[in-house]
């Protein structure tokens, strides 16, 4: 077995893990390492249940080797909490519009609404309308919520974080 | 399902890249953005040996020299649809992309590599063909350019020889009086296309005839696929952008005098010529009717940007 | 009374008003809830046991064929690899499905490995284990089978016709319900009106995110399966697949990441089971999605035939209603699917003559089984199409119609059951019309636009003669927390949280101060699956009847202690507290004049003196349903508990050139008695709304002689973020279901309605309604030109 040693960077710790090139990061974050918000739901890059941050940017992790992930970021949506596991506002905002039910689909849509609304502040546009939400989420697929409350929670956190 | 077992390299040129697959043949695979390669690797229904990523190999932005607009290969779709010079000379891909894939699908994927994966329902590779593009090649024998219309084989196969890499696409930049216009039928947002036309007009210095036109069609066949709408010549007065034209409707007079009938002619031919396949998402002759309703949308979408355009150059000029 | 919470934006309208609550009727967010939001809530397959191996399945290629030969030599010769398994190491290697309580039904038995003969496109023959997913997945490629392909059948009419090939030999009908009252042949031939049509549903897929996965483990000797289910009971089938006893085998239900209905029969457990017992260590499973996608259970296709008798003025006279369900090869939950259908074929509507047939018919199509409305959800396509028809035969309004025909409490069904609860259908069905707007007009010429309505009947509990019960026992601890134990199984809509709701109300405990441990067969008291939305009905019931009891239980003490009658007392806010004489009964305001704070007692300290007293402050209840029986020769007698009734309305707009429909507007309103939970009960709607359409629309879980044709994500499409709008949601709250606090169930009425609302609002617009699913784009062109060619508006 062709395993190298690499090291990860995952939400600002470092790994070092044994993988095998082709390992995907997907499979190493979530056998590996233990994480259980980066998880399995198609292995097509279709459904987003996978969907890391790689250098602040959403990728398929079961569409990125492990190997490529070195040197980089990789942020998973654990890494988004506070010290003492707070929550950050914008999983506030789901726990409080019910956007979770069964919670299968939450990182998916956390860190993809995250990294859109956080662009568009960048950018020094206005806060993302709801179209422009739905059209981010594409390929972040729910089948519990019909997808509303999800929404309704991103409009929230966006109207939170363009008042800043 | 887990991928076969491979080995990795990473290759910091696309000389090293090239060398790298000479040397490991059948083997190895390029990896580029791998939103196409990957799921294929995860369902086990490929067993490389080897990737070669050649992401490290090319980090040039877009750019324009001398009327073409340069896309080196490894440029990711998201570029694409944000970067102000793609917007600028090549509207028409910049359109499309908003179809393709999903957020985390266009942050890796790559125009190089959706070209090289020839994907029968791909838009970008309508795009390519309409407005006339090449790529560049490069392989052991040295660099060659192929014409996009050269490029496209066969299903999910092209003319590139085995050791040969995509480089770079060079699109004619859009020219003055020229439109453009890009439609599809999708199920669903974003989902492979079942029928996808992307069409380029150009006027005459007047402004009301056409000089050429180009329409590109996805999904109707074993490859993207270019067809002439044989439009050059017709007068564009009166030409009605909404409507609801069929092939069919019985036309009085000259077609030359009634461009809503030309391009639905034109259309009509266009699907009458094509053969497409059954399949779980559509039937062949849907997929012919298809082609004839959004070909002539297009057509008639493209014509006005062209002349919208051209009122545009002539107020400037 | 309608009041808007701005907690929620939903509407609630109080029938009955009186019985405000603290608890029940808010929207609190805890437990699962915060752990899922985190990312730190342990799905079936996050779990990982040192030494664990990885399981893979190999199944069968082919639809129906003889095995000749299976050699798995290579397979164990693979370094790394623990086990490999095939017919002959499986002990008792059958599954029986008492599905329909032994009334009426051939039996049938499957196999957990296929022994000689596969009779469906991915039928498992062997199972691997092996040290990695990869030499897992590597093994079951060298799994080596021979078949001898055999005819099939595909369809149901193949399968009915003379000389088809059988299935297995006792023939190809599974079972065959029959519903009779009064003389539906006569009435229809005495009818002023007769409707007929036939109507045809697809295969679909749950999708839930989270595919099928499992860990499996050997503990105290105990085979120990932590898995995504719905139903632990399994565990006793597992006993019986290893012939170990049951008190050898444990069960747990990881909270899901969605269901529906998919995880109800067994998936990965017999598979972990048997390899976990072979190799002695732990084992984790999780099926690819495309695996899921071509082999685990679908919703049955049906054949529905309809001719509708009515008067002129549109009264119903009679029903004539033929089903036929594709069950494919394996009996699973059908004969009870084909019951539900029966039960339900008739719709919201008096019906006084009725003969009604469904049967489940045996092919080599993938197997069918439970699915989220579970039979009685795709007859709301035959029966709100009649409905329609009749409308449009009559020149009468579709709500006119409708309105003609209601049910009302105290009315027969045709299977003979009284309802005895209200039936708020008239006021779902003026809402959710209410909902739609001003009517919006064609965004261009070649567009044209409908709206429609579908409203439906559909049922919450089990069958009637089941004879359902469920346990709960709670506890309060030294320190005024509660603990609350429940077989329940969480598909993520809230069934663990809804029941700590339930019982803060009662023992006024706060939410975060509860505990409450679900879904182990070995450590809590049985509660039934999550199914046949009887969770809140009857676990709910179950809490409460057990918080109250608790409650009565230590009431004396307390009131000794406060120095007031038992009568007298207010559990609230983790203390209690007399309820002065003449104060108002509304808790929600602590500073109201005559509520004293001064002379109240904490739980802890109530349960303090409880033990003091050797008054035990632990307590086990059992909640058991009305019983009942059904004749199946004579096709009457007891069905269902009640029912929750609903209706929807749309607007869509068609592009007549390419036949692709856009939703406009899609609203739903469901009187489901008491909303514990209103957030969750508008996620529910809306949730089981979006499932619908994706049924209506787009999902196809084709096959094509028995082979599946959209066994990838890419090709098996459900709805994304942007195909639809919001679905507005109003509920009534009438008050009279039978679950706990007047609550009805809401899991699965609300996909049942939009097929049906969907078809209606495109008939409503092209003049010609889709009787076949999915609506696809190609099949609403092929309507236009027919209604075109046929004179009709274009």
């Amino acid at each position: 077995m062709n395993k190298r040693q690499i090291m990860l960077t995952v939400n600002g710790r470092d790994h070092e893990v044994w993988v095998q090139p082709s390992q995907t990061l997907l499979d190493v974050l979530h056998d590996e390492l233990g994480l259980s918000d980066v998880r399995y739901g198609c292995g097509e890059g279709l459904c987003g249940t996978c969907t890391v941050l790689l250098d602040g940017e959403p990728v398929n992790g079961c569409l990125t080797l492990a190997v490529q992930a070195v040197g980089r970021q990789v942020t998973t949506m654990r890494g988004l909490l506070g010290p003492g596991d707070t929550l950050h506002p914008l999983q506030e905002c789901f726990l409080r519009r019910g956007a979770s039910q069964c919670g299968f689909c939450t990182p998916g849509m956390v860190l993809t609404s995250l990294d859109l609304v956080r662009r568009h502040r960048e950018q020094g546009r206005a806060r993302p309308s709801r179209e422009e939400i739905r059209y981010a989420l594409v390929g972040n697929l729910c089948r519990c919520t019909g997808y509303t409350k999800i929404l309704d929670a991103i409009e929230e956190y966006a109207d939170l974080a363009a008042g800043q | 399902m887990v991928a076969s077992a491979f080995d990795y390299v990473a290759a910091g040129s696309y000389d090293e890249a090239v060398r790298l697959l000479a040397s490991s043949g059948d083997d190895a695979k390029i990896l580029a953005g791998g939103q196409s390669l990957m799921p294929m690797l995860n369902l086990r229904l490929a067993h490389p040996e080897l990737l070669i990523d050649i992401n490290p190999a090319d980090t040039r932005p877009p750019s324009v020299a001398g009327g073409v607009l340069r896309l080196p290969a490894l440029t990711r779709h998201r570029v694409l649809l944000e970067d102000d010079l793609v917007r600028q000379h090549c509207p028409l891909l910049a359109d499309a992309v908003r179809h393709v894939g999903n957020v985390r699908v266009r942050n890796r994927g790559t125009i190089g590599g959706s070209l090289a994966h020839a994907d029968p329902t791909s838009e970008i590779g309508g795009c390519v063909l309409a407005a006339g593009a090449q790529v560049l090649a490069r392989g052991p024998d040295g660099e060659r350019a192929i014409p996009a219309q050269e490029l496209f084989a066969g299903y999910w196969t092209t003319a590139l020889d085995d050791g040969e890499i995509i480089t770079d696409v060079l699109i004619p930049v859009a020219r003055p009086r020229q439109g453009w216009s890009f439609h599809e039928m999708v199920r669903r947002t974003s989902d492979f296309a079942i029928v996808a036309v992307a069409a380029l007009v150009e006027l005459d210095e007047s402004g009301t005839a056409v000089t050429a036109a180009r329409v590109a069609l996805a999904g109707v066949a074993d490859r993207v696929t270019l067809a002439d709408p044989e439009l050059a010549g017709l007068e564009l007065a009166g030409l009605e952008l909404a409507g609801l034209e069929l092939a069919g409707r019985a036309s009085g007079g000259d077609l030359d005098a009634d461009p809503d009938a030309a391009v639905a002619a034109a259309a009509a031919r266009i699907a009458g010529r094509l053969e497409p396949s059954d399949d779980v998402h559509a039937s062949a002759a849907y997929r012919r009717r298809l082609a004839e309703v959004l070909t002539a949308r297009a057509l008639r979408q493209a014509c006005a940007r062209a002349a919208g355009a051209a009122g545009a150059a002539g107020a400037a000029g | 009374m309608t009041t808007t919470d701005p907690r929620t934006g939903g509407q609630a309208t109080e029938l009955q008003p009186g019985g405000s609550y603290r608890v029940v009727g808010t929207s609190p967010a805890h437990h699962d809830f915060v752990d899922k939001v985190k990312g730190s809530l342990h799905y079936a397959a996050d779990w990982q046991l040192p030494g664990m191996l990885y399981g893979r399945v190999v199944r069968s290629p082919l639809p129906s064929a003889r095995i000749t030969g299976l050699d798995v030599a290579a397979a164990r010769a693979l370094p790394g690899v623990a086990a490999v398994l095939t017919a002959a190491d499986v002990p008792h290697n059958k599954i029986v499905e008492r599905a329909s309580g032994g009334l009426a039904e051939l039996e049938v038995t499957m196999p957990v490995l296929a022994q000689d003969r596969v009779r469906y496109f991915g039928e498992p023959v062997a199972v691997v284990a092996a040290a990695t997913q990869q030499l897992a997945d590597e093994a079951a490629e060298l799994v080596n089978v021979d078949y001898e392909e055999l005819p099939g059948v595909f369809d149901v009419e193949s399968a009915l016709a003379d000389g088809a090939p059988r299935v297995h030999e006792v023939g190809n009908t599974l079972v065959s319900w029959q519903i009779r009252c009064g003389d539906a042949a006569a009435a229809l031939a005495a009818a002023d009106v007769v409707v007929e049509a036939e109507y045809r549903t697809q295969h679909v897929e749950h999708a839930y995110l989270e595919p099928e996965a499992g860990v499996g483990w050997l503990e105290n000797g105990v085979l120990t399966l932590r898995v995504s289910t719905q139903v632990i009971e399994h565990a006793a089938t597992i006993a019986q697949i290893l012939r170990l006893p049951q008190s050898k085998v444990r069960v747990i239900a990881a909270y899901m990441g969605g269901g529906f209905g998919g995880k109800e029969d067994m998936t990965v457990e017999p598979f972990l089971a048997l390899l976990v017992w072979r190799t002695r260590q732990p084992v984790r499973m999780i099926w690819d999605r495309q695996e899921s996608l071509a082999a685990s259970t679908k919703r049955h296709p049906f054949i529905m035939r309809y001719r509708t008798g009515a008067s002129m003025d549109g009264t119903l006279t009679a029903q004539q209603v033929e089903i036929l369900g594709d069950a494919g090869p394996y009996p699973n939950l059908s004969p009870r699917v084909l019951f539900a259908a029966a039960a339900c074929a008739c719709g919201p509507y008096r019906v006084p003559n009725a003969s009604i047939s469904s049967s489940a018919v045996f092919t080599n199509n993938t197997p069918s089984s439970a699915f989220r409305g579970f039979g009685a959800m795709q007859v709301v396509y035959g029966y709100e199409g009649q409905m329609d028809r009749l409308a449009e035969r009559l020149g009468l309004s579709r709500t006119q119609v409708r309105e003609r025909n209601f049910l009302a409490k105290g009315d027969l069904l045709p299977t003979g059951d009284r309802l005895d609860t209200c039936v708020e259908i008239g006021q779902t069905m003026h809402r959710a019309l209410g909902m739609l707007g001003e009517p919006a007009r064609p965004s261009r010429p070649g567009k044209l636009v409908g709206r429609g309505l579908g409203c439906n009947r559909h049922p919450y509990g089990r069958t009637i003669w089941f004879r359902d019960r469920a346990s709960a026992w709670l506890s309060l601890q030294a320190d005024g927390t509660l603990l609350i134990r429940s077989g329940v199984t969480d598909l993520g809509a809230g069934q663990a949280a809804s029941l700590c709701q339930i019982a803060a109300e009662v023992l006024g405990a706060p939410l975060d101060d509860i505990s409450i441990y679900i879904g182990d067969s070995a450590l809590n008291p049985p509660a039934g699956g999550t199914f046949a939305t009887r969770q809140l009905y009857m676990s709910g019931n179950a809490v409460l009847n057990a918080a109250r009891e608790l409650r009565d239980r230590m009431a004396p003490v307390a009131a000794d202690l406060l120095g007031v009658a038992p009568a007298e007392l207010e559990f609230a806010d983790g203390r209690v507290r007399p309820v002065a004489p003449d104060a108002p009964d509304a808790p929600d305001a602590p500073d109201a004049p005559g509520v004293s704070t001064a002379a109240s007692i904490t739980l802890a300290e109530l349960a303090a003196a409880c033990d003091k007293r050797s008054i035990s402050t632990a307590h086990l209840s059992t909640w058991r349903a009305e019983a009942g029986s059904f004749d199946p020769r004579a096709g009457q007698g007891d069905t269902f508990p009640d029912y929750t009734y609903g209706t929807h309305a749309a607007e869509v707009e068609v592009d007549t050139e390419t036949g692709q429909v856009t939703v406009l507007r899609y609203a739903a309103c469901h009187d489901v008695g008491r909303a514990i939970n209103p957030m969750r009960v508008q996620g529910q709607i809306q949730g089981g709304a979006m499932q619908g359409l994706g049924y209506a629309l787009t999902e196809d879980m084709a096959l094509q002689d028995g082979h599946p044709q959209a066994a990838l994500f890419a090709d098996y499409l459900i709805p994304n973020a942007q195909d639809y709008p919001d679905v507005l949601v109003d509920i009534v709250e009438s008050g009279e279901g039978k679950g706990p606090l007047g609550a009805r169930g809401i899991g699965e009425p609300p996909i049942g309605n939009v097929a049906a609302t969907i078809a209606s609002a495109i008939a409503d617009a092209i003049g010609a309604r889709p009787d076949q699913l999915p609506m696809t784009p190609e099949r609403v062109l092929g309507l236009i030109d027919a209604a075109a060619s046929a004179g009709r508006r274009t």
